[in-house]
């Protein structure tokens, strides 16, 4: 009882503070209309598409052969892009959040480039470092060492493409919370170790887990750069993403939208999982606003 | 422990943030830094620290050079202005970070930790509050689990940045009143750094008073608060009244007035004179040449003074007075009345002692 009042009120400020109810009608109608169109839809044609001859048919795209290995390659290529780049955003981002150094500002610019360079571009950076017409080509094969056209070079473009979403994620989380924490446990006499461990780690767990799933979420999802470096070579080189384009050139429809249901299935619970991170994430902002 | 601390510089960029800082610290001793902000206070506290490092000169702890010792081997504990309370570990894990962390040779068994941190929280009489989070605490305990975070280790020297001043108006007076009894009590040399005069008068054994990274007085608060060294501690220590005039014959020549002066002023060409608001009386009558005249512009009732706010009437500026209730309420003043200012006590800084 006690609360009515003060939420009655709140309620009145809110309507004042509100635009016209048509106003909020139509850039809501707006808004749904575009999601509906635009991804609501594609999203169901895929899952129609695919039952579109049957529950066995879509079982037999799935479990044939090319299929498996394409996903086997995808998996193995996001097991290896993944935590390399975890590893390297968290360096990155403690580095760039918690010190002052000379070339700071161009680090932060190069972090950024995978998002500004078209991955075709960053495709064709490696034929032309790694081919065997490029720099680093007659070396390689002198060597007997083949990472253009095999799985290697996947790896590298699916790196590199992966690149900033860890750090980039943690960049501004870790800048907020500054490094006042880190510094009373340095006075309390821990080591480094101890102080990322302990401190900066746990303050920064949900961040890293949103950035984690946004890089997993585009390390298996690549398609650009990946088929530049892969040479679509069946059973051997080819990705879940290049497998489906290979079936669609096919005219095998319904099997490369199975293909595409998986990519989706995979699109929704990294939606799911980062709705779940960033409600965390928001906690830990609010501690970090909270006045101290 | 005591801290000696000789000639340190400090600069960030082109900005001089301390410049030949010279200071003495006893055993012992609870001594507050200090100034208004970008002074260099924290930037010492930090440089005592081991936080940050100075460009030069030297800090010394009970006699031995300190300047290159790493922060983990200080011996200090050091409270953040914002706490910086861990804020995944529950307040008991804050307190035994500091035991925990220790290699395992050193690090006390998991009862005696227990039993420390019960010790540190029933000091700051928080024992009930072991197992919440920082987030869910209020200013002033998150400032007193803070301090107990610090204890933990048992330094030799506490440092604390700034320590009420995220607090409000009565939380900090009764938290600066409990850190005088704490240190009283525990005797641990200690350093805080304030821009807060009456907060520095009150609990500091011995103030030492920064601006623009020098050093301008160092003394008890009795010393800083009557006998300013500096026109700028004069200042900063409270509100005051400043008088341009000349000294002539061991007089104050302020405008028509001439105010009898302590025996052997010098005398000066230029000079300034300062009066606290306290120090000038009001009259209704002239009391001849010793007054200047006024009037009454605003009457603020504080609480047990009354602050009144006169214009000169030679144009010189406004004057501001501050009287007892009681004797307000006995002379009746009024706004717009004219009357006569005397000062009680000047103090005098010559052309030579202004920058």
């Amino acid at each position: 009882m006690a609360s009515t009042p003060i939420s009655a009120s709140a309620r009145i400020q809110h309507r004042v503070r509100t635009e016209p109810f048509w106003v909020r009608m139509t850039l809501l109608s707006v808004a749904f209309a575009f999601l509906l169109g635009f991804l609501f839809l594609p999203l169901t044609v895929v899952f129609v598409q695919a039952f579109s001859k049957g529950w066995s048919v879509y079982i037999e795209a799935l479990s044939e052969p090319n299929a498996l290995l394409a996903a086997r390659l995808t998996l193995l290529t996001a097991l290896i892009a993944v935590p390399l780049n975890l590893v390297f955003g968290v360096a990155a981002a403690w580095s760039i959040a918690k010190f002052e150094f000379k070339g700071k500002s161009l680090l932060i610019t190069l972090i950024d480039l995978p998002f500004s360079v078209s991955p075709v571009v960053s495709g064709l950076i490696y034929v032309l470092m790694f081919g065997l017409q490029g720099w680093l080509g007659p070396w390689l094969q002198a060597h007997d060492i083949k990472l253009i056209f095999a799985v290697p070079g996947i790896v590298l473009a699916t790196l590199f493409v992966t690149f900033p979403f860890v750090a980039r994620e943690l960049i501004p989380l870790m800048q907020s919370q500054g490094t006042e924490e880190e510094e009373a446990a340095l006075v309390l006499g821990a080591s480094g170790w101890q102080i990322f461990w302990h401190v900066t780690l746990p303050n920064i767990r949900w961040g890293l887990l949103y950035g984690v799933i946004l890089c997993n979420a585009r390390a298996m999802g690549e398609f650009g750069a990946v088929s530049v470096v892969s040479g679509h070579i069946r059973g051997l080189t080819n990705t879940l993403p290049l497998h489906v384009e290979i079936l669609y050139n096919e005219y095998n429809s319904a099997a490369a939208f199975a293909v595409a249901s998986l990519l989706a299935s995979l699109a929704l619970v990294t939606l799911a999982l980062k709705s779940f991170f960033e409600w965390h994430l928001k906690e830990d902002a609010t501690l970090t606003e909270s006045p101290s | 422990m005591s801290i000696s601390i000789h000639n340190i510089q400090k600069s960030f960029g082109a900005f001089k943030a301390l410049s030949n800082v010279n200071l003495q610290i006893e055993g012992g001793e609870l001594v507050a830094l200090l100034g208004p902000s970008g002074c260099g206070k924290t930037t010492l506290l930090r440089i005592i620290a081991g936080l940050e490092t100075p460009d030069a000169g030297q800090i010394l702890f009970e006699g031995e050079d300190a300047t290159e010792r790493d922060v983990r081997e200080r011996g200090v504990g050091f409270v953040f202005q914002h706490y910086a309370l861990f804020r995944h570990m529950t307040v008991f894990e804050n307190i035994a970070f500091g035991l925990r962390v220790r290699p395992k040779s050193l690090r006390p068994k998991e009862d005696e930790i227990q039993q420390r941190v019960h010790t540190l929280l029933d000091l700051v009489q928080l024992d009930f509050l072991a197992n919440r989070y920082p987030p869910q605490l209020s200013g002033g305990q998150r400032q007193r689990i803070a301090l107990a975070r610090a204890l933990a280790v048992e330094p030799k020297v506490l440092l604390l940045d700034e320590p009420f001043g995220a607090l409000d108006a009565k939380v900090r007076k009764e938290l600066r009143r409990w850190l005088r009894r704490l240190h009283d009590e525990l005797h641990v040399t200690s350093v805080f750094v304030t821009h807060d005069q009456e907060e520095a008068l009150e609990v500091a054994d011995r103030v030492v008073v920064l601006n623009h990274g020098k050093v301008e007085q160092i003394g008890t608060p009795e010393d800083v608060y009557d006998h300013p060294a500096t026109p700028f501690v004069y200042q900063f220590l409270g509100d005051v009244n400043l008088f341009h005039g000349r000294v002539q014959e061991g007089h104050a020549r302020i405008g028509e007035a001439e105010v009898a002066l302590p025996l052997g002023t010098e005398s000066h060409e230029s000079a300034i004179f300062f009066a606290r608001p306290h120090e000038i009386d009001i009259l209704r009558e002239s009391p001849g040449a010793s007054a200047l005249s006024a009037t009454i512009i605003d009457i603020r009732p504080l609480g047990a003074t009354v602050r009144i706010e006169l214009d000169r009437e030679d144009g010189q500026g406004l004057i501001e007075v501050e009287m007892v209730r009681d004797h307000y309420q006995r002379i009746a003043l009024k706004e717009g009345e004219a009357v006569f200012l005397q000062p009680k006590r000047l103090r005098v800084f010559g052309e030579h002692e202004l920058q």
